[in-house]
This record gives C-alpha cells, sequence and structure tokens, in this order.
C-alpha cells in the first residue's frame, strides 16, 4: 500500500496533524500547501509536536536547507512524488525473486508427468 | 573474544569514568552517517529510500567533527550509505584517528580494494574496517541481491590483511538463518584472518500478541544458541560477549536506546539508529528532550517488543560488566576462555 498520488481531504475525519504523520514517514517528495495558497514541493524529514508551536522540517527538490514550516502555517499536504519505499521491502524481494525462478523453470505439462 | 586490550582499556575508563560523574545515560558507540548513497540495492534496506535530491546530499567534514566532539563517544561507527563512496572518508577518518576514536568503517567492500590502492587510508589500531557479510557466497550474495559481491568483499578483506589493518565483519541475521552454514561461515572468516566477527538478529517488529512476541524471542534465543553454544576455539567475537550471551536467552536485558546515538544528513535521530521519529537539533537536545521512556520492551512499545538488535542492547551488556561483580566475573570468564 503506497500513498503515491493522494491529495488528502481534511475534514471532521482527518486531522491536519494525521496528515503531517503520514507525511513524515512517506519515503518521497510531497507538495505542502501553505495557508496563503503558496506551495512548497520537497522531502519532510522531521515533525515536531511536542513544542509550542509545532513545526516540519523539509528539504526542497535542489535538496537546499531545511525549511522550516509551522503546522499553523499549513493547510494540507499532498503525496506528489515517487514513493521510494513501495515495492522495496524484504519480502516484497523474495516473493518477485520467487516469482522469476517459477518463471524460468522448465514448464511440466501433464502429459509429461 | 578478540577486541584489543587498549580498545578494551579505552572502553573501560571511559564508562568508569561516566559512572564515577553519576552519569545516568551516556553514549558508547556514534553511529555516523555522512551520506545516504549506496552502490548497492539490499532488499528492505532503509538507509537508501530518498528521493533524489536526498542522496545526492552528503555531510561536511566539520559537521561529522563537531557531532563527534558534541557526542564524546569512544568509538565511532561509520555505516551509511556505503561509507567509501563518501570523497571525504579520507580526510574524515584521519580526524577521527587524530582525535583517538575507535573507528569502524562499515563497508559492503565494493570500493575496498580500489581506495586501499589509491592510499586513502593508513594503518592504525584505531580504524578498522567492518564488513558487511551476512553469511556464505550464497547466501550473502541473495542477502545484498547481487551476484560476486561476496567474492568481491573477500578480495577487499584479503588486501586489507595484506596491508596490516584491522578488519572485522557483520552479519545481520534473518528468520530462516541456518545455524551449521552460519557455523561454516564463522570457520571461513577466521581462516581469511579477520581480527573477529560480529552479529546481530535483523530489526524485526509487527502488530501482534504479547505471547507471539515472546515465541519470536525464543526463535531468536534458538538460532544463537544453535550458532554460538561450543563455540570454537578459534571464533573471535569483536562485541561483547553479554550481548552474545543475551541473544542466546542467558540475559535478559532491557535496550539502551541512547547507546548508540545516531547523526545523519536530518541531524540527532530520536530515538535509536533503528526508529526515525524524528530528528534533534543538538546531542544536547537528543538526550534531554527524548521522551525516552517511550521506548525499550518494558515501555509497551510495540516498535520495541521484538527487537534484539546490536545498536539497542550491546551498551546494555558493556554497562552490565561495570555496574556489578557478576557481570564483570561473565565477561572476563568469557573473555578468557571464549565459552559462552
Ligand atoms: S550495503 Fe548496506 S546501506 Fe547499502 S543497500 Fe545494502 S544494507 Fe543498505
Ligand atoms: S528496542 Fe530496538 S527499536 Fe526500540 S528503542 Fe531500542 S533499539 Fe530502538
Amino acid at each position: 500500500m503506497t500513498l503515491e498520488g493522494w491529495v488528502p481531504k481534511l475534514g471532521e475525519y482527518l486531522a491536519l496533524a494525521e496528515v503531517i504523520d503520514l507525511a513524515f514517514d512517506y519515503r518521497g517528495n510531497t507538495t505542502v500547501v501553505k495557508v496563503d495558497g503558496s506551495e512548497v514541493e520537497g522531502y519532510i524529514f522531521n515533525r515536531n509536536r511536542h513544542v509550542p508551536e509545532p513545526f516540519i522540517q523539509m528539504f526542497d527538490l535542489a535538496g537546499e536547507r531545511p525549511l522550516k514550516i509551522l503546522y499553523s502555517e499549513i493547510q494540507n499536504i499532498k503525496f506528489t512524488g515517487k514513493d521510494m519505499a513501495a515495492g522495496n521491502s524484504w519480502i516484497a524481494w523474495l516473493e518477485r525473486k520467487e516469482k522469476e525462478a517459477a518463471e524460468k523453470a522448465p514448464r511440466r505439462d501433464k502429459g509429461m508427468e | 573474544m578478540s577486541v584489543p586490550a587498549s580498545q578494551m582499556w579505552a572502553v573501560a575508563s571511559y564508562v568508569i569514568k561516566q559512572k564515577l560523574r553519576g552519569r545516568k545515560r551516556y553514549p558508547l558507540v556514534l553511529m555516523l552517517e555522512p551520506l545516504f548513497r549506496c552502490n548497492l540495492t539490499c532488499a528492505g534496506c532503509g538507509k537508501i529510500q530518498y528521493p533524489a535530491q536526498i542522496l545526492r546530499k552528503q555531510l561536511s567534514v566539520e559537521a561529522c567533527l563537531k557531532a563527534v566532539d558534541e557526542c564524546g563517544a569512544p568509538i565511532v561507527s561509520i555505516p551509511g550509505g556505503e561509507p567509501l563512496m563518501y570523497p571525504q572518508i579520507g580526510e574524515l577518518v584521519d580526524a577521527l584517528v587524530k582525535r583517538k576514536k575507535y573507528v569502524y568503517l562499515c563497508t559492503n567492500a565494493l570500493l575496498l580494494k580500489e581506495e586501499l590502492e589509491a592510499g586513502v587510508f593508513k594503518p592504525s589500531k584505531y580504524l578498522s574496517f567492518s564488513i558487511h557479510m551476512d553469511g556464505l557466497r550464497a547466501d550473502h550474495d541473495e542477502a545484498v541481491c547481487r551476484d560476486g559481491v561476496y567474492d568481491t568483499a573477500v578480495e577487499g578483506i584479503r588486501e586489507a590483511l595484506r596491508r596490516g589493518f584491522r578488519v572485522t565483519t557483520n552479519t545481520t541475521l534473518f528468520d530462516g538463518a541456518n545455524p551449521l552454514r552460519m557455523r561454516e561461515f564463522f570457520d571461513e572468516m577466521m581462516t581469511l584472518g579477520v581480527e573477529g566477527m560480529m552479529v546481530s538478529p535483523g530489526y524485526s517488529y509487527s502488530k501482534a500478541p504479547d505471547q507471539e512476541h515472546f515465541l519470536r524471542r525464543s526463535k531468536t534465543h534458538g538460532l544463537f544458541s544453535a550458532m554460538l553454544s561450543n563455540p570454537k576455539k578459534q571464533w573471535k567475537f569483536n562485541q561483547s560477549p553479554l550481548f552474545l550471551q543475551f541473544l542466546m536467552g542467558k540475559h535478559d536485558y532491557e535496550c539502551t536506546p541512547w547507546g548508540n546515538p545516531t547523526f545523519n544528513l536530518f541531524g540527532w535521530q530520536r530515538p535509536c539508529y533503528l526508529l526515525q521519529e524524528g530528528y534533534a537539533e543538538s546531542f544536547q537536545d537528543l538526550m534531554e528532550n527524548t521522551r525516552w521512556e517511550n521506548y525499550g520492551r518494558k515501555s509497551g512499545n510495540e516498535k520495541c517488543l521484538d527487537c534484539m538488535v546490536h545498536c539497542g542492547f550491546e551498551a546494555t551488556a558493556v554497562d552490565q560488566t561495570f555496574s556489578s561483580w557478576q557481570g564483570f566475573r561473565d565477561t572476563v570468564v568469557a573473555t578468557l576462555t571464549g565459552k559462552l
């Protein structure tokens, strides 16, 4: 399951803080939509909600100095970048290997058994 | 056990100093990650799954040294990514050796021979190459998802030993590892002439009932007991014997997440090398403002219940050595007799 391409619909059942947590765990770039309507695209590597003014930190697409954005400045976060972790787990790799091996193995038709 | 006496002494005097100062939490090994790039793409490796602009970045040598000085740990482990792809690796290691830090450069060794031939490193008692080896040829190549890596790593080990460097191996074992093949692997590494080996179970986490967590830990104890019981005389391990006994189920330890603090491009990682729950701006901020009570088995945190990884528990084992006569005696006996 990947969140790639997801544009969250914030409301009664989905709070901004939850979306920020998901974006923080996401291994890809996201687009932060600010309350003033401007957008910043990049990788969110940190969030801290245990301080008086909760914030996120991100590197933009050029990888320049970390930007700090307050939760109060964020309207929404879109999961626009490729999910670099999708399909890269150990289990996913084993499944791929097994499938490849099965495809390479000589076919055993019923008549030959 | 194979840790050289000078290193043992450096660690022992550091730990005793911390205890005399009444420091409850102190770091033992700094995990310094100058970059996340790697020339392998091992399945499930959480270190390399970043977008391109992050993989292109690296820490400056100054930033690395500032972290080393802030932290003060006597041992610096440089994992990554692949540290041999860090352009200033020679300069960084030189500066660490000058600071009398014991450096473990953790590498997959694909570039090791080339870097040695280029004269990037000088042999020192402070520098050890810690080569990532997950088993015999077939097992290792399978673990790193590329054929031929084992043979290249062996060539790198031979070259490093020939040039007088300290060489150790580090092995991560996952579910399904075969204890008999691992015993053969230990024979093979010792025949190659490495100074010592390090082993650890891989990190695993899944939401499961208590009973299942217990079974998983018993499975790990079973694997390590089968592998390490009746250890052969020639086997040398470059780690705390109490940690190995813990893996065999002979001790019940709690995690010490601050024992191996991690510094990388994002800052000081909270709370440990394995979990990324946020980053602190300074080492002091990490130590003072991390909610340590939320981690370790006793906390009930599901992410910690199955964990027996060296970066959480080796520091506990070392601390045990200096916390009680029993711990000290067990360590001395295992060190002198080689029995676990
Ligand atoms: S060699 Fe290490 S850092 Fe590189 S992909 Fe494999 S596990 Fe990850
Ligand atoms: S138990 Fe493992 S995952 Fe949990 S804090 Fe310790 S090292 Fe990290």
